[in-house]
Formats: C-alpha cells, structure tokens, sequence
C-alpha cells in the first residue's frame, strides 16, 4: 500500500527544511529558475574576474578613488531626481486615468505608456537639439524622467484598479476629504507597486549610457564606458561595474523590504467592486493640462522631431536595407522576448509563492545584470561564450542570452505581479485533484496569469528592441538591427538618414505599448 | 476500515513554535468528522499536513490504509486522493462548471468524464449549470460545484475548510444539510474543519475540539455537548455557565445552591461545575428559591432569550436561557432553578 | 477552448526556447566547416571595423571584387571591439582589425595580437603612420583641426595652448570621450611631457570648456554658435560641407601651424590578428587598402588623407599632407592610452 521505500529517520537538516506551512519549492521550478539565475549571474563572475586581474590592492585603489565617489554621487543623484519624477508622473497620470472622470481616460492611459516605444537616446537627441542649454543634468534629468515613468505608471495603474474602494469610502465617510483619503489610505496601498516600478527606473537610470553621454553628464556609466575606450586595461571597467552591481543590490534589498508582509492576492470571490470615479469637477482643465503636457513631452515632442528629419532628410536612404533591420529587430526582438518570459516564469512564480530563502536568492540574483551597462553585459558573454561555448559565440542565442541577462527583472517583476492575482488555493486545489507541480503550473497558473504573463512580454520585446551596446558586441556578423543601423547613421552624422530608423523603432514599439496603455 | 489516522503529528513553525503538537485523529470509513477549536489553534496546518502541503516534523498520516505521510514517507498531494472544498469555493475561474468539475476525472474516458460531471452535478443539485462561468454562480451555488469538484475522483477523503463561512447565515443551514446529504451520498468519508461550533455540532458525525495543536476531546457532538471534556471545552463548545463547586460524592455545593452531579467526584475537593444555560429556569424571587439575583442584561433572540443574572456569590453573572418572551427586565429580582445535573471538574492540580 | 490553447501555447514556448538552441548547433558545425575552409584556403576574411559602415562598405565592397575574397565585416567601435578582440584572445574570429585611429591598433600591438606585416606593404606607408612593431599600418591620415564660428569670434587661435586664457573661457567645445581626442592628447603627452599635458587640461576644464559626445555634436555645436571654437578632425567639416552644402555651414576650419600638439596627424589603419587564421586573405585586403585604387576612395570620399600610393587629395580646400605643420610623432607612441585616460580622469574630464 505505502508507495515509498522502507521509513527511514530524516536528518535534522531535512527536517529544519520543511518548517510547517512553508510549502516545498517543486524541483520543475527551482531548476530552471536556478538556470535563470546563474545565467544573470554570468556578468558579475566576469567582472569579478577581471577587477581581481591585478589583485584586490589594485582594484581597491580604483574603486575608492575621489573620482570614483564623485561620480557614484553624481548618478546616485541623477536616479534620485528621476525616481522622484517619475513617482510624480507616474502616480497621478495613473490616478487620474483610473479614478477620476478625467475625459478620454483611456486614450490617456495608452498615451502614458508610450514613451516606452520612444529609445532614451532618441529623445535625449531631440532634447539636445532643440534646446542646447539643457545639456548636463537638467537634460539628463529631463529625458530620463519622460522615458522612464510609463515603469511606475502600468504597476501603480494595475495596484489602483486591484484596490477594494470600499476602504476609501470609508475614510471618505469618516470626514477625510478626496487629497486626505488619496495620502492616508490609497498611497500606502500603492507602496508595492510603486516601489516595484522605482526601481526599474532607478537600474535604468544607473545602467543608461545613451542619454547621459548625448545630455553630457558625467556618470558612473560614462566613466566606464570612457574606461573601454583604453582597451587593454578593463580592469578600471570591471571594478566600476563591481561598484555598480552593489549598488543594485542594495536598492534591490531595500525595495524588497518595502513589500513588507502586503502584496498577497485579495481574498475576497469575484472580482472587487469597481470604484466609482472621483468627480474632478472645476479641476478637471488643470487635470487635462497636465496630461496633455506630460504627453506632449514625452511622446509628442520626439515625434514631432523626428517627423521633421524624416522630411528634411536629403541623404536618401535603403528601403530593402530598413525592411531588412526591421526583420532582423522583430526576430531577435520576439525571441529575446520569449525565452526571457519563459525563464522569468519560474523565478515570478517561485518568488510569488515561496517566501523561502532560496527563492529569494533566486530572484535577487536576477537583477544581477540589470545594472550593469550593455557593454559589460555583452563583454562578460564574450568572455564566456569564446572559452566555454565557442559554437554559440556570434550566434543568434548568444544575442537571445544577453538580453535574457539585461532584461530577466523586467519580466520576472509581470510575472510575479501577475501570479500575485490568483490565490494560491486554486493551485492546491488543482494538485489535489491529481495534478503534478508542472501541469498545475500549465493548467493553472500560466493560464490565470497569461495577461499579466503577456503584458510582460510584451514590456520585454519593447526594451530589447531599442538595446544597441550589448546587440553590437553579440549580434551575428552581418545581421543588422533598427538599433544597430541607427548608430551607424548618426555614427556616420547622417541624422536625416537616421530618422527612418528611429521612427520604425518607435512605430514597431508603440504597438506592444499601445496594447499595455490599453489594458490598464 | 479506517478512512482516516492521523498519529502523533507534530509541526512547527521555525524556530520551535510548535503548531501541531503530538495530534491524534482518527475519522472512521464514511462518516464525517469536524474538527473544531479556535484560530490559531492549528487547524490549518492540521489540514495541509494531511492534504500533503505541509510535512509534518514527526508523525503519521494513513488515509484508507496506506501511510501517505511518515517517516521518510511523504506522498505528494497528488497522489493522495485528498478532495479539498475551500473557504471559498476556489473555483477555477478560466474553466466552466463542468470543466471544473471533470477537472479530477483523468485517465477515463470522455463519455464516462461526462457521465460523472453529470452525476455530480445533480448530487449538489445544481444539474444544468454545466456550461456557466463560475463568476455566474451565487456564492452558495459556487460551493457546491467545488463540492462536486472535489468529490468527483472518488477521494479517500473530502477534506472541507470553513466551506461555509463566506455565506449568509441564512443560506448556510440549508447548504450544510445538502452538502451533508451530498457526502452521505457519495459514501465519503469527510472531514470539516471550522471553528463554529454550531456548524461542527449539527454537520458532524463526530467533532474533535483542537486547542493548541493537540485534540482535548473527541465524541459525537451530544457527548462534546453534555460531557464536555473540561471548562474550556464546555465554553468553546456552546454557552456554558460555570460555576466555583466543593463536590461532595455525586453533589456540589455552588453559588446556586447544592447541585446533582452526572458522576460522582472521584476525590471530596474544590473544582468547577459546567451548567448549559437552558438547565437553568427563573423562579419567583421567593425565600423558597435555592437562589437569587438581580437582572443585569436581557439578550432577546426571538425564539429564545439569554437573562444575565448577577448572583452575589457567583464570581460572574450566569446566564440563563428562556424560550418566548421573557418576563423579566434589567434590574428585576429574580430566583434561578436548576434542572438536571451539573459536570464537575475537579481543581487542576 | 482553454485547455487546447494553452497546450499550444506551451509548445510554442517550448519551441521558441529550443529552436534558436538547435539552430545554434547546426549553425556552428557549418561555421567551423566554413572557418576550417578559411585558414586553408585563402578566399574568405573577417574584418572587424571600428570605422562607420557608410563610409567603409562602399571600398569593402570593391575589396572583394578585387581580391576574390568574401568579407565578412563586423562594426563596432574602434575601442570597443579591440576589448572584444582581447576578450576573445587566441579563439578571435577577426581575421583583419581596421580601426579608427592608431591608439587601438597600438593596444592589440602590445597584447601582442597581431603579425608583423610584410616589408613591401610597410614600404608602401611613410614610416610615421606605422606601428613601432611593424604589426599594423596607417591606411588614411585625419588632421586635428581648429572649428570655430566667425560669427562668435574675429580671432582664431593659432595653438591649443591659447583655449585655457580667459578670452576663450566657455566658448570651447572638445569631445573628451572621443578617441581623436584622446589621441591628440597622447600625442601632446609625447611631444611636450605629462606635466604639462596636465596642466593645459586641467586649464582647459577649468576656463569652463564644455565637453561633447563626439566630434561631429562638436562641430555642429560650433555651427550653431553654442560655443565660439571646437577641436575637431578635419574631414568632419568637410564631410558636413559635402551633406548640407558649403553656404549652409557658419564654421570653419583652421589648420593650427608651428608644429602645434593640435596639429596632430593621427591614421586610420589596419593590423592582421596573429590567430585569426586568414593571415594570408588579411595581407591580400592590406595591399588593395593600400593600393591607388582605395586611396583615392579615402580622398574623395572619406575626405581623409592618402597616405600611399602616391595619391593626393582632390578634395576643394583641402591643404596638401605636406603643406601642413603637423608635430613630428611616431604613432607607435599613442598606444599608451591608458596613462593618457588617467590623466583625462585626474582632470575631471571622463
């Protein structure tokens, strides 16, 4: 009858494993999760290689240098300014849009989550074009802010709609006015997600180097870049990008405390009560105002911009060549895309639903390359791939493991937020029912999930699109991305020929964030 | 056969907060058991154990004979035939009712997935539903289809949790005699897990009152309600009014005079009797009367009224339980008469 | 239809997952194939090019026909594929390196990267746009040149050493990132000493000189009258001359005479990799690069200097190599970038 072996004792360490209530994380997701983790990993063994090429003596002399300081400060300041942009943009854009009778809400909404398709340094350029002087921090700030918020606006938006409005209407009735209520009962409520969202755009911030080299402020990211450019010493490069990688740990450590014991699913059946919107009433001008200036900043400006290079361009430029770019982005893009999905699900699901230690290794480690600048990435990958995977160097899931490496978080933090919704009961109830751990994740979870799942995917296919430093070093010869022939025209001065690509990048990217916009 | 046993089971949170300490349990083949106790008290973890969500830290777990949790033993919550009925239905929400209920029926043919979807569904009584989302269902229809859900694959147990508790209190009474009925039916061997004790006593076959991770009695509800196992018990389970006593052969001598006892004391000492309330009348405030009080608080219920009457002996007020219309008010004298004979527990110790 | 959709979704996934894995295994068999055929035969080359696409592809292009070998060309940055070529080290798919400028020739020099060229291309070149260790050679000659805005300024500077006066004080524009730039700085490094090279930067920085992303953001920045004068390639005026017309650019250019260290000639050249295995097809595409055919290219085209052959440039306004004033320096020297990067950070200026 017994379907086990002959009993046997279980060591104490077994034992001290399988604490009561804490489920056991199943093998089919610790394994390829732990997969995904290493493979972030990947950068930070690098980099660790190569600062400790000429000792710790050596690499603690760079690393405590003045200068290395002053810049950490700097771009420490820099995320700082535009976290705290975004967090005004990106919440009351959310708040307004899913809340109030703001008219158009939803165009709105999808106008909030375009910026996504526009690249930073696009629009760091048309900033820098039209307006010289913003050039350093205020440009900086200024780019990074508009390209950046659509990552607090889509999570602080999903967290509103999920919020039981009976909860405000209680304080409401208990004499707070509309601003008190939205401070004292919905803000805290947002923390999570808000948080989540903070520090997407604080690793973007850190690892940018586009925007701060074309706004021309100095960075962590722009010293090792210029670090690089020295060539037979990537030492300097390395220990800045060991500073880097600590850093992100800490923000990391520091948003995970912010979760706190909240962020689990609603218990309640069914689906909460929608709200009834605030009346904006007399505010409603300023409210649209403000919108419409947000959106002309961020979305209509570039556009406009671009538009007028695509007129004036006299150097003609290769249609087969852009339809060929166009292919070879959407390719790389859809694959980078799908396989970092596929691997953020068990890292989004372990994480979701086990509060175990491991899994909270595992989805750490995965914000691992995240903070590290393109080229570092795709470095560490050469290192790798030439020494221990030779047939895959210069090959197409070389190029797929790099972006897996950059962009792991982006999918892993959809995944997690999109498991968050359903109440782990269902998956109890399903294995009850004779399901092992992998149908119940096949049959269950994705299913319930798949929205938030494709959501995203989506994000993901969006950001790799417009990736340039690691797709340089990675791609296969010959083969050409939007991203990659747009430096090649602005690196041969030709902005009018460059226009057509940049469009196709935000025309192709707006379509995944028009979709996004559009669900929340 | 045994449906369920559950021996010795000891589970702990980190470091060393036991949960379940040392539980035995054991459910005979088709009946339906309740386990009752207040939360925190263990019962969840009771039930993940057995569902095979948690591993217990010592002990065993045998479902129809077959240990499906023991010493390196632990059988996956698949493989155990444990059907679950959830607080609140957990019905999948992206299936229909029917796909819902088929969801266990694996490894049988289609018509005969079908056959039993059908089946099951007209043993809830909701036959034609099929086809509907879950989210078309009223909370008490939604109940019943996890019902059918759960016990659709012929589980060697039904474990439900609180299945009742998110429901109004109106529909509840009908729903736990169907569901009663429905289990009957099926010949199951169930087990409810709820900490309402009106729900334990007129569901259950047999209830087992859990109070810090162990199991203090274990009887049919008549037995829990008449010989509670000690005060705590006789509180947890029903109103209660208990009473200081010096126990004397088969009488106590209490605030409310010299009581009859259900068995005599084993020893002459201190203790404390359990009296139900409705064991208690008011009586005219007369001299005759064994004692007497004043009318504190009247609690009317309809078809029946709680009188608290503040007696001067007694540590608390004891309450008193009259059917129709009482005829008494806060502030009234009034003398109290015991019928029936009182439990006494003898002073711990 | 839940249940169906999801399982193709999941073979999709699946799909998605592994084929660009198999696609992988069946691509590198045929690739070492086609590698192993490489460094037998002599028909196929890999170059990795630090220099622009646009303007390199065209005379690539003529390569091929002219050599009957079939390049393969990778881009990238000049610096930033000479990391990878490290990177890479002895496994390198690069067969050629056709780089930017000579300070990362010079890195994969002492890394000891490439192959001594043969004596009768080295012969072609004049002995001070080659490598110390004859290991890489210069293929086009770019001038350091001074931009500057008529409209902003009467005067223009004769020497570097005139933009850390007070005159001048945030009214330059320089692209310290740039690798020109840095080689200029190497270069000066050479000529006048590290003392004073770092002293003139840090007065550079100090009279609030404003640093740009590259040259070409600095000449349009000149153009645009944002800063008075910019430390520029020339070819980059020349270029925006060809594209936009000559009446539509404000700047000029001014050729800085006396041996100046601003008047560094700096070269584009290419070095062949020791363990590329195409030596033979590398030392083919060298010699075409160095023929009259692709010289000229550079000059009309690139609007570079010629540095063999005998060609001259055609390009209108442009002086003659040998009428310019260029310091005396063997290119070899620039390879000590790395000193001259911590001497640009100890002046605050990466």
């Amino acid at each position: 009858m017994s379907t086990h072996g002959s009993p046997s004792v279980r060591t104490p360490a077994a034992a001290s494993r399988v604490a009561a209530g804490v489920r056991r994380a199943p093998l089919v997701l610790l394994l390829p999760a732990t997969a995904a983790a290493l493979l972030a990993l990947l950068p930070l063994g690098y980099l660790g290689v190569r600062a400790m090429e000429h000792g710790w003596a050596h690499a603690w002399e760079i690393a405590s240098e003045a200068r290395t300081l002053e810049l950490l400060g700097r771009s420490l300041g820099l995320a700082a300014i535009v976290v705290a942009a975004c967090l005004v943009l990106g919440v009351s854009l959310a708040w307004l849009t899913v809340r109030t009778t703001l008219p158009g809400r939803r165009i709105w909404a999808v106008l909030a989550t375009l910026p996504l398709a526009v690249p930073s340094y696009v629009a760091a350029f048309t900033w820098i074009s039209a307006a010289p002087s913003l050039a350093g921090l205020p440009g900086a700030a200024i780019t990074l802010t508009f390209a950046c918020f659509p990552y607090v606006f889509l999570p602080v938006a999903a967290a509103l709609r999920g919020i039981d409005p009976a909860q405000e209407e209680a304080a409401r009735s208990l004499g707070g006015g509309a601003l008190r209520t939205f401070v004292r009962v919905t803000l805290p409520q947002l923390r999570p997600a808000a948080a989540g969202g903070a520090i997407l755009v604080a690793l973007y911030v850190l690892s940018d180097f586009g925007s701060v080299s074309i706004t021309r402020y100095d960075t962590f990211t722009r010293a090792i870049h210029s670090s690089y450019q020295a060539s037979f010493d990537r030492t300097p490069a390395a220990v800045l990008g060991c500073v880097l990688v600590t850093m992100t740990v800490l923000l990391v450590l520091a948003e995970n405390r912010t979760r706190g014991r909240a962020g689990h699913a609603r218990t309640g059946r069914g689906s909460a009560r929608p709200p009834v919107p605030l009346r904006l009433g007399r505010w409603t001008a300023p409210a649209l105002a403000w919108c419409g200036a947000v959106s002309a900043a961020a979305v209509g400006f570039p556009l406009v911009t671009l538009g007028y290079w695509l007129t004036v361009g006299s150097s003609g430029f290769d249609p087969e060549r852009l339809w060929s770019a166009t292919v070879a982005t959407v390719t790389v893009a859809a694959a980078g895309a799908a396989v970092t999905t596929v691997l953020a699900l068990p890292v989004g699901v372990l994480s979701a639903r086990h509060r175990g230690r491991a899994a909270r290794l595992l989805e750490q480690s995965v914000w691992a390359g995240h903070a590290v600048p393109g080229i570092t990435v795709g470095l560490a990958l050469v290192f790798f791939s030439v020494r221990y995977a030779y047939p895959l160097y210069q090959e197409l899931p070389l190029l797929i493991a790099a972006y897996v490496v950059l962009y792991l978080p982006v999918a892993v933090a959809s995944a997690r937020a999109a498991v968050l919704q359903s109440p782990p009961v269902l998956e109890e109830v399903a294995r009850s029912l004779g399901r092992s751990p992998l149908r119940v994740l096949r049959e269950i979870t994705v299913p319930l999930a798949a929205p938030g799942i494709g959501a995203g995917a989506a994000l993901t296919f969006v950001v790799i699109m417009k990736e340039l430093p690691a797709t340089l070093l990675l791609r296969p010869t010959g083969t050409d991305t939007l991203a990659t022939r747009l430096w090649t025209e602005t690196g041969a001065g030709a902005f009018a020929g460059a226009a057509p690509y940049a469009a196709v990048i935000v025309l192709l990217a707006a379509i995944p964030s028009y979709l996004l916009g559009r669900r929340s | 056969m045994t449906g369920l046993r559950v021996t010795a089971v000891t589970s702990s949170y980190g470091r060393g907060v036991r949960v379940l300490d040392g539980l035995d349990l054991t459910v005979p083949d088709g009946e339906l058991a309740a386990v009752l106790g207040p939360s925190g008290c263990g019962k969840t973890t009771l039930l993940r154990v057995i569902a095979g969500f948690a591993v217990p830290d010592a002990g065993e777990v045998v479902l129809g004979g077959r240990t499906v949790s023991g010493p390196g033993v632990h059988v996956p919550p698949e493989r155990r035939g444990v059907g679950i009925v959830a607080q609140e239905g957990a019905l999948f929400p992206h299936l229909s009712v029917a796909r819902n209920v088929a969801f266990g029926l694996t490894g049988s043919g289609r018509a005969e997935r079908r056959a039993r979807t059908g089946e099951m569904l007209e043993l809830v009584g909701l036959g034609g539903y099929g086809e509907r989302m879950p989210h078309e269902l009223s909370g008490g229809q939604q109940q019943r289809v996890a019902l059918a859900r759960a016990l659709a694959p012929r589980p060697a147990l039904v474990l439900l949790d609180e299945p009742f508790n998110a429901l109004d209190s109106a529909l509840r009474a009908g729903l736990r005699s169907d569901v009663r009925a429905a289990l009957r039916a099926a010949g199951a061997t169930a087990l409810l897990v709820t900490h309402d004790q009106e729900e334990a006593l007129s569901a259950a076959d047999r209830v087992a009152v859990i109070r810090d991770g162990k199991v203090v009695q274990s009887g049919t509800p008549q037995e829990l309600y008449a010989r509670p196992a000690d005060p705590w018990v006789a509180s947890f389970v029903g109103d209660a009014v208990l009473l200081a006593a010096t126990a004397e052969g088969d009488r106590a001598t209490t605030a409310l005079g010299s009581l009859a006892l259900t068995a005599p004391a084993s020893a002459p000492g201190e203790g404390t009797v359990v009296l139900r309330p409705e064991q208690l009348n008011l009586a005219p405030a007369t001299e005759e009367a064994p004692a007497r009080g004043r009318v504190t608080e009247v609690r009317y219920h309809g078809h029946d009224a709680l009188i608290l009457v503040d007696v001067p002996t007694a540590a608390a007020p004891v309450t008193v339980r009259t059917t129709g219309s009482a005829a008494v008010r806060a502030g009234d004298e009034t003398g109290i008469r015991v019928t029936g004979p009182a439990v006494f527990h003898p002073k711990a110790g | 239809m839940p249940r169906p959709s999801v399982r193709r979704g999941a073979a999709l996934a699946m799909s998605a997952l592994l084929l660009p894995v198999l696609a992988a295994c069946g691509g590198s068999q045929d690739d070492k194939k086609e590698k192993d055929a490489a460094k037998q035969g002599s028909d196929e080359l890999v170059i990795y090019s630090g220099r622009n696409e646009e303007l390199i592809d065209p005379i690539l292009d003529k390569l091929e026909k002219a050599t009957g070998t079939k390049v393969e060309v990778r881009y990238g940055d000049s610096a930033e594929l000479a990391a990878q070529i490290l990177e890479e080290g002895d496994r390198t798919k690069a067969g050629l390196f056709f780089s930017q400028d000579a300070g990362a020739l010079g890195a994969l020099s002492q890394a000891g990267m490439l192959s001594k060229l043969p004596q009768k291309s080295l012969d072609k070149v004049d002995a001070a746009f080659r490598g110390g260790q004859d290991d890489w050679v210069g293929v086009s000659g770019r001038s350091r040149v001074i931009a500057y805005n008529p409209e902003k300024t009467e005067k223009v500077p004769d020497s570097i050493h005139e933009l850390t006066k007070p005159e001048w004080k945030g009214k330059v524009g320089y692209a310290p990132t740039n690798a020109s730039f840095q080689a200029f700085v190497t270069g000066m490094r050479v000529l006048e000493g590290d003392e004073a090279t770092l002293k003139w930067l840090k007065a550079l920085k100090a009279n609030g000189a404003k640093p740009y992303a590259k040259n070409g953001v600095v000449l349009d920045a000149v153009d645009s009258g944002e800063v008075s004068v910019g430390l520029i390639n020339h070819y980059y005026w020349y270029e925006k001359v060809a594209e936009v017309g000559a009446d539509k650019v404000n700047a000029k250019i001014h050729f800085l005479p006396g041996g100046d260290s601003g008047a560094l000639i700096n070269a584009a050249g290419v070095g062949v990799l020791k363990d590329g295995g195409q030596t033979e097809a590398a030392e083919k595409a060298v010699d075409y690069l160095l023929s009259e055919d692709a010289q000229k290219y550079f000059a009309d085209v690139t609007k570079e200097y010629p540095l063999a052959a005998g060609v001259t440039s055609s390009v209108k306004d442009l002086p003659a190599l040998d009428s310019l004033d260029a310091p005396e320096i063997d290119l070899g020297k620039l390879e000590s970038l790395q000193e001259t990067l911590e001497m640009l950070k100890e002046a605050g200026m990466v």
